[in-house]
């Protein structure tokens, strides 16, 4: 009997209008904005490149190590699967400096822009954004007469006359209708992965693919969380034309209006100002006790006066200062100093100054990393909390958590984006590493090329590898599970409705 | 009975089936509900807005008073500082994506060659500067240009899908034509009926919106802007009936209201949701593509050109006029020609996204987007006027520095060196100072190239329903 009921439930759908125009309206606009994403990957990944060998070629060119680190950056390749959702993949900023006067975090970072940055006025559109507006719509309109036509037109009555359960009804309408709304998503999906997997830019793992399929498993549980909306709405009004306005407007609010409107009225986090002062107070203070310890030690070292740069003038350059920005909690000290072949005339100077930066190499880290501890925290605090907040607003509507899911699952979410910060902050330990090795703090080569250049070329690469997949499983199950769960809440409540209703 | 009193009728009953439905109340509710958050955000938003333009103005003032108190030379180098944009009035009408424009333009930062050895200012023209820092969620902003064109145009659909196909399934139309009632009379009635019950929780709502924003004592807003209010509004009634008059197509056409609702929902959904940027980034796979690379390899050029032209004479402190001459030369070349290489980039980037925009006006959604933000004095039609407006000043600013020089009859009249220049101060005042004005008359072709668009796309939408009804078999 069970079987009977799918069959004529899937046929009803199958042969409908509305089931021709889902799968064509899906084939169309998916395999349009793929095309469209997978160039815009490629200009992106173009900008990368190039950022990469601007970045190589301006350390190269600096002859001394001091001098180069602060050309010592690393950029942050863009994510392949941001074709399915851009997150912040385009927004964060994608190259940070790895220099050993500043631990980097994500506020520290710049943009490697494009050519024409006013293109970005122009929304781009991703697949899951595609799945959020359509699927959802389709859901609602497979939905909407599922329970109120039968209603109306007394089929139900009838059915109900050959003893069928009513859970069975219910299980067939669900099951035989989702079959029918997977095509046009599965459909789309397989001709995009053929365009990805076809295109010569794009290059996916076996990871990325378990990822596009944590994608699709999220995909589907919000497509069935909107058709049983759909089939709630269905059931609570009996009438199909209104079953249908409802629907309407519950698409419209939970898709197009609740997530654009609710940041506007939910209660704005305050800037924690006293947290953002007392924490800056801190770091200030750790750096002026550093730069009380550096005027001391010029003070007394062997060498007559208290300048830092013992008088060398000479065909290069020199600076020195520390700067700073209140508000994201930035203090450094930035000393550099750039001699070509000072020669015999400051042989006397020259082992005074490698003294010092020898002092003062590892001064600056170990400020920059005590600051960094006080740091992490005052910025989870400042920037990462209320955003936070505003992501768990975004959440209550289906549409949001799906937006999630899919983010952490591709990994374009901020942690994704973070974990590039992450290796940055690894990187830069391994270079400082490596500047101890070769005891470069109280070399010549930091300051001068008396004795040849800085040789950058042993210098530890840096390569940004996405996190494995079960990361990305990790952070997405909570809303996936949400999403889940709103499935089981909704039908149980329909299953409920459905039992007491007279037929 | 004479056809407008059976126009009449129709009108009213459609309009009082409508105000009755359960249509009228959620599109009342949800439409109150988003124009109060955009007022209340206005309100909120706004002085914020103008206070901090108001501060960066000053800070650049004090910054050229400062300059003008030491002497003409001062302003020949370092210009006239930062030019800002005003911001509009009317934002809450149209974002018009203002957070991804810049909204300064640089006049200054003279390239120090050597220790005094300053060359002159030029214009620079930053990008928009983009809030790296948050990473809080980014969702649209709720203005009026959303909820016209997403919501609205929802709304319109959803008011006449069955407008024409419901009567046809319940047998009532036919009962209607029984009557000698002419078709065209049926369907002007229809269309006047959805418009009226489309157009009362819209006015409402944005008359309420329009209270908050101007009993508050925040926002001013002059007769002008009610002005151009009053014309947003006409645009909001224009793009409404544009979808009324599709969804009457769509309904005249198909026997079944709900294949009908099926496929004005896709159609809304390709036109509104997924042309507009669609389009915008298939054109600009096709339009020129710039290269800032190129940009520098021209500017690097130029500069080794004017140093084994004027090199010799830089590092000599000759005080003759020919030295003076030729430093003067050779910062005012560098200087020009950089602000042109710069010029010309920056018009190849605007002649790209205008080659962009262009193309999505295929979607009406894009022309009613491009035409509130015109109307409210923000987006990007805006920003490319404030250019303008800025090089306009550009020009004004180094006239005056060569008219007051000259007035000094003890200068040599060689701009851009101190030697060869006025050595009196210049009174603030009498700084020409720059007006970010909003010139309507300006562009007026766009625009009105744009509103007859819109309706032409009205018109053409409503001869095809009226021809679809008219040979349809009832």
């Amino acid at each position: 009997m069970f079987k009977t009921l799918i069959g004529r439930e899937l046929l009803n759908n199958l042969m409908t209008f509305r089931f021709a125009a889902a799968v064509f309206i899906m084939l169309l606009l998916v395999v349009a904005n793929t095309v469209v994403l997978i160039e815009d990957y490629d200009r992106r990944l173009a900008g990368y490149n190039t950022a990469v060998k601007t970045h190589q070629r301006q350390l190269h060119a600096k002859k001394t190590y001091s001098g180069g680190t602060s050309k010592l950056v690393v950029a942050r390749p863009p994510n392949p699967l941001s074709i399915f959702n851009v997150g912040f993949d385009k927004r964060l900023g994608n190259e940070v400096s790895v220099s050993h006067t500043l631990v980097p975090s994500l506020w520290d970072a710049r943009m490697h822009g494009s050519d024409n940055p006013f293109m970005d006025m122009f929304a781009s559109i991703d697949i899951v954004f595609i799945f959020e507006v359509i699927l959802s719509l389709l859901a609602l309109i497979f939905a909407y007469d599922t329970l109120a036509g039968e209603y109306e037109q007394g089929t139900l009555r009838l059915v109900l006359t050959h003893s069928v359960r009513r859970g069975h009804i219910l299980l067939a309408k669900y099951i035989s209708a989702m079959l029918c709304l997977l095509v046009p998503l599965l459909m789309s999906l397989l001709l995009a992965m053929i365009l990805l997997t076809t295109s010569s830019v794009i290059s996916l793992n076996a990871d990325d693919f378990l990822r596009i399929g944590g994608v699709i498993w999220a995909s589907v549980a919000y497509l069935s969380v909107f058709y049983l909306i759909g089939m709630l709405i269905s059931g609570m009004a009996r009438r199909t034309s209104t079953a249908l306005m409802l629907s309407m407007f519950v698409w419209g609010f939970l898709v197009l209006v609740y997530p654009n409107m609710i940041l506007a009225v939910s209660p704005q986090p305050k800037a924690p100002q006293t947290r953002t002062a007392s924490a800056f107070n801190q770091i200030e203070q750790m750096w002026e006790e550093f730069d009380r310890e550096r005027k001391h030690f010029l003070a007394t070292d062997a060498f007559p006066g208290e300048e830092w740069d013992f008088g060398i003038k000479g065909w290069g350059g020199l600076y020195a200062y520390s700067w700073d920005n209140p508000s994201k909690l930035l203090y450094t000290y930035e000393s550099a100093m750039e001699f070509r072949d000072l020669g015999e005339q400051y042989a006397t100077e020259i082992p005074h100054t490698q003294n010092y930066f020898r002092f003062l190499g590892p001064r600056v880290i170990n400020t920059a990393e005590r600051t960094w501890l006080i740091r992490k925290p005052a910025l989870e605090d400042i920037f990462i909390h209320p955003a936070n907040v505003e992501r768990i607003w975004l959440k209550l509507s289906p549409a949001g958590l799906y937006d999630a899911a899919t983010q952490a699952w591709v990994g374009t979410d901020v942690l994704g984006i973070r974990d590039f910060f992450h290796a940055a902050r690894q990187h830069r330990q391994r270079v400082i590493n490596y500047f101890h090795d070769k005891k470069v703090f109280g070399s010549q080569q930091w300051f001068t090329t008396d004795e040849g250049a800085a040789d950058w070329g042993s210098l530890p690469q840096f390569s940004f590898q996405r996190l494995d997949v079960n990361t990305n499983a990790k952070r997405a199950l909570p809303d996936v599970c949400i999403l889940l769960m709103i499935n089981i809440v909704l039908f149980v409540i329909i299953f409920l409705i459905f039992i007491k209703s007279e037929v | 009975m004479s056809w407008h009193i059976t126009l009449f009728n129709i009108t009213w009953r459609e309009l009082y089936d409508n105000l009755n439905s359960l249509r009228f109340a959620l599109t009342t509710v949800l439409l109150l509900a988003l124009m109060v958050t955009n007022a209340v955000r206005h309100i909120r938003e706004h002085p914020q807005r103008i206070q901090k333009y108001h501060d960066a103005v000053t800070e650049s003032q004090g910054r050229l008073a400062s300059h003008a108190d030491d002497s003409l030379y001062m302003l020949a180098q370092r210009g006239p500082g930062y030019l800002y944009k005003k911001p509009s009035a009317l934002y809450f009408c149209a974002a018009g994506g203002e957070s991804l424009l810049p909204d300064r333009v640089e006049g200054g930062s003279p390239f120090g060659y050597a220790e005094d050895l300053t060359g002159v200012w030029k214009l620079k023209y930053p990008d928009a500067n983009i809030n790296l820092k948050r990473v809080g969620p980014d969702v649209t902003k709720v203005d009026w240009a959303f909820i016209l064109c997403y919501v609205l145009s929802l709304i319109a659909i959803l008011f006449t899908f069955d407008a024409l196909s419901s009567e046809r399934e319940s047998g009532t139309l036919r009962l209607m034509l029984a009557n000698a009632i002419p078709r065209h009379t049926v369907l002007i009635g229809k269309f006047l009926g959805a418009f009226i019950s489309v157009g009362i929780p819209f006015t409402l709502a944005a008359l309420v919106n329009l209270l908050i924003i101007s009993t508050s004592s925040a926002v001013h807003l002059t007769p002008e802007a009610w002005g151009r209010l009053g014309v947003i509004f006409l645009i909001a009634f224009l793009y409404t009936c544009l979808f009324l008059a599709l969804g009457l197509l769509v309904s005249a056409r198909v026997q079944r209201s709900a294949v009908s609702l099926v496929i004005l929902l896709l159609v809304w959904v390709t036109f509104v949701v997924f042309t507009p940027s669609t389009l915008a980034s298939i054109a600009s796979e096709f339009s020129p593509s710039l290269s800032s690379e190129a940009l520098w390899k021209r500017h690097s050029h130029i500069q080794d050109e004017l140093w084994n032209k004027y090199g010799r004479w830089l590092w000599s402190d000759e005080l003759d006029e020919k030295t003076l001459t030729a430093k003067r030369d050779f910062f005012t070349q560098d200087a020009e020609g950089e602000e042109r290489l710069r010029r010309e980039y920056l018009t190849q980037q605007i002649a790209q996204v205008q080659h962009a925009r262009a193309i999505t006006r295929a979607s009406p959604v894009t022309i009613a987007q491009h035409l509130l933000e015109s109307f409210a004095g923000t987006g990007f039609e805006r920003h490319v006027q404030f250019v303008e407006n800025v090089q306009r000043y550009a020009r004004q600013f180094r006239e005056f520095v060569v008219d007051t020089d000259r007035a000094d009859a003890q200068s040599l009249h060689i701009i851009g060196v101190r030697e060869g220049m006025s050595k009196k101060k210049v009174a603030p005042e009498a700084i020409p100072k720059f007006e970010d004005t909003l010139n309507f008359n300006k562009d007026f072709n766009t625009r009105a190239m744009e509103l007859l668009l819109l309706t032409l796309f009205v018109v053409v939408l409503l001869s095809g329903a009226y021809l679809a009804f008219v040979r349809v078999e009832v």
